[in-house]
């Protein structure tokens, strides 16, 4: 009992030590702020935020996220009225909404100040030219790898430290299955996983130069490692399962599937997904790399922003909700209970919470302490990617590519090359000056 | 006394006004952006400029969209005939079969109908998946339901199971309208079961299904809701219905206008199918 108590104090004194940046000042008189988030449980977060300001309200509205969302949020900016204060955005769909001229310039009011205060290659992401800042960088998802050690062990295997290592043990859990369990699985419809193994490699896909765009979705990277991935998938050694699908979650409970590239925020979804098959067997580890021993490289899939819109009659309070409810660590360790948010802020990843091994995920990744190998994947993520306003279409168009390399009628080259030029295509379309 | 001239229209005027304002104004506003285009200079939002028919240039030029309307007249050309014949004997056999058992089915086969197209979709979405499918285990097959180039066909499977009950039941009440006199005088005749179908029962439903038809093609330009559930569970093309295809171009690209284009030409498409097949239809002369 008193032990406890003591942890407790330890706990709240832990808490009220960790100093969270200085915010601005809340505006005077009253404000009400509406915001468009899919984050679970953001009501509990918003409690405590209204408690440290109680001149602001905040109405949370959960529209279910990805395209829903976004639809509705194009069609209230598109009709100039009707968007809330703030919304969420995924970061490679944020150049679109920038587009749209409907999000405010952050750096106006004084974003910049907090820029030292998120993982650095985060506010590249929301600041592409370095001075307009359109949004504050919320979750992240550095990719790890997860995988089942039991299976590891069963097949005489340690987790690969390099892509030539998984290669080598994708062939030996192939043989020793007899073809029934694979090594690992390519996500064939969700572009910006590919996009993140190949960032994680130093790969750029899409560059502002000037007052111009350059776009190279056919780099020479991403076509060494669709070529690497695409040998696996030919000789059977790696599926080919949809990210998210019921097939995949019964492959993967099954012991079907030995390992998986995932973003951080992945590992709440296979706890969640999962449940008890196979808990406890799970373990997260650094990305394989292409060259042994160097400091670990990461790429990211997925994460998100919270954007101001120049309709919002009260940008300040909403920049300032933004802040606080990416940088206070009361509002990052409620994201991460809560929503499973892999922070932004530097100073998130370090957080305890973080590293809980009672709670899921790390309980059902064995107790390990996952959040230290995403960290270390986090800061090791490619400060200089960027992102187009006209990738939404990229990233369908990368699924018809795909589509055509599995049923090969295209080479993985031949499948860059089309997804290059039919984006391109399109992108001039859209009016855009790229080459 | 005769009412005064505004009296119809007055009791008109609250349907007039909605028609107006969710009909009329919609057409018109889509018509008026489908004439305008997106304009960049280096960075920063595109500004739309009059573009006059550009657009519409563009649309009959854009293989993608010329491949949507394509996918659906495939689509229409197997599915409505055999959703017709499905809903057809479905009614017949109603219409002859007596008791308890006939409000049984006839609320069994309408009951797919009941059932919101998203979660027919998630349903089917469920029966269809590779490993996991009831009707793969059953078979022991592997089969992939939603492959690209048969997904077009698991759609029309979800489109005729939910749809069918629902037509039939239009069949049915129309059969039931038909007055019994006409059978009596049949059967004096000597007339059986076949031959009062035949000639009776067929020739007098056919006010119902072509009634039941233009509401079929008229739907089937509309699919929209089955794709698009089943779009997270593996490739579905963008283009697989014009419809899908104009709602990524607004939603997605962003390119209102030209979506405005795609739905102008849909419908001047639909009406077109529409007016050919009821011409086709009236030229077989009255019965």
């Amino acid at each position: 009992m008193k032990k406890a108590l003591l942890t407790t104090l330890a706990l709240l004194a832990g808490t009220a030590l960790a100093a969270d940046p200085a915010f601005p000042k809340a505006p005077a008189g009253k404000v009400t702020l509406e915001v468009w988030s899919w984050v679970p449980g953001l009501d509990k977060t918003v409690t405590a935020f209204e408690k440290a300001y109680p001149t602001i309200d905040v109405k949370v509205t959960n529209l279910g996220g990805g395209p829903q969302t976004y639809t509705k949020l194009l069609t209230t900016l598109k009709a100039g009225t009707g968007a809330p204060d703030v919304a969420q955005i995924e970061y490679g769909f944020l150049p679109a909404f920038v587009d749209t001229g409907g999000l405010a310039d952050l750096s106006t009011l004084g974003a910049g100040n907090y820029k030292k205060y998120f993982v650095p290659w985060t506010w590249g992401q929301v600041s592409p030219d370095g001075k307009a800042v359109f949004a504050i960088p919320q979750d992240t998802g550095p990719f790890a790898m997860v995988y089942r050690d039991d299976l590891m062990k069963k097949y005489g295997l340690s987790a690969p430290k390099t892509w030539a290592e998984y290669e080598k043990a994708a062939a030996t859990v192939y043989t020793k299955s007899g073809g029934k369990v694979k090594m690992g699985n390519f996500y064939a419809t969700f572009a910006p996983w590919f996009m993140a193994l190949a960032w994680a490699d130093g790969a750029q896909f899409f560059k502002r130069d000037g007052d111009r765009w350059v776009q190279t979705l056919n780099n020479p990277g991403a076509k060494k490692v669709l070529n690497y991935w695409y040998g696996m998938i030919k000789k059977g050694h790696v599926g080919t399962l949809n990210a998210f699908t019921s097939d995949y979650w019964n492959a993967a409970g099954a012991g079907q599937v030995v390992s998986n590239m995932e973003a951080a925020w992945g590992p709440g979804g296979y706890a969640g997904s999962l449940k008890d098959k196979g808990a406890g067997q799970w373990r997260a580890a650094n990305l394989p790399q292409w060259t042994a021993g160097t400091a670990v490289k990461s790429g990211n899939w997925g994460g998100s922003s919270n954007v101001v819109t120049a309709q919002s009659k009260n940008k300040d309070a909403a920049m300032l909700f933004s802040l606080w409810l990416n940088l206070s660590q009361n509002a990052i360790s409620n994201n991460w209970i809560n929503g499973g948010l892999f922070p932004a802020s530097d100073a998130g990843l370090d957080l305890a919470v973080l590293k809980d091994k009672t709670k899921n995920p790390s309980k059902f990744f064995g107790g390990q302490d996952i959040s230290t190998v995403y960290a270390r994947a986090s800061r090791g993520v490619n400060v200089n990617f960027q992102w187009a306003p006209w990738f939404p279409y990229a990233n369908d168009n990368f699924n018809k590519q795909m589509d055509l390399m599995l049923k090969g009628r295209l080479t993985p080259d031949q499948a860059l090359d089309a997804w290059q030029r039919e984006t391109l295509a399109e992108a001039k379309k859209q009016g855009y000056d790229v080459r | 006394m005769k009412p005064p001239r505004a009296v119809p229209w007055l009791f008109l005027s609250p349907f007039l006004v909605l028609f107006a304002a969710f009909y009329v104004a919609p057409v018109l506003y889509a018509g008026y952006l489908s004439l305008f285009i997106k304009k960049r200079v280096g960075f920063g939002p595109a500004r739309d400029v009059f573009g006059g028919l550009t657009n519409y240039a563009r649309a009959f030029q854009d293989s993608e969209f010329l491949t949507s309307l394509w996918n659906i007249l495939k689509f229409g050309l197997v599915q409505i005939p055999l959703m017709m014949v499905l809903a057809t004997a479905l009614a017949l056999m109603l219409d002859a079969s007596r008791g308890r058992l006939q409000a049984l089915f006839r609320t069994a086969f309408y009951l797919p109908y009941t059932i919101p197209s998203v979660i027919a979709g998630l349903l089917w979405g469920y029966l269809y998946s590779k490993n996991l499918s009831p009707l793969n285990q059953l078979t022991g097959r592997s089969f992939d339901f939603l492959g690209s180039d048969v997904v077009l066909w698991s759609i029309a499977n979800i489109v005729t199971w939910t749809w069918t009950g629902y037509n039939m039941i239009t069949l049915y009440a129309a059969l039931q309208n038909i007055p019994g006199d006409l059978y009596e005088a049949a059967r004096i005749d000597g007339a059986d079961g076949w031959n009062l179908t035949r000639f009776i029962k067929l020739p007098l439903l056919r006010p119902s299904l072509l009634l039941v038809l233009i509401f079929s093609i008229i739907g089937t330009m509309q699919i929209f809701s089955e794709p698009f559930v089943i779009r997270p569970l593996g490739y579905v093309p963008d283009n697989i219905t014009p419809n899908t295809y104009l709602y990524l171009v607004a939603s997605r690209d962003g390119n209102f206008g030209y979506a405005a284009t795609l739905a102008m030409v849909l419908a001047a498409f639909t009406l077109l199918l529409s007016a050919v097949f009821l011409r086709f239809t009236r030229r077989g002369g009255e019965l």
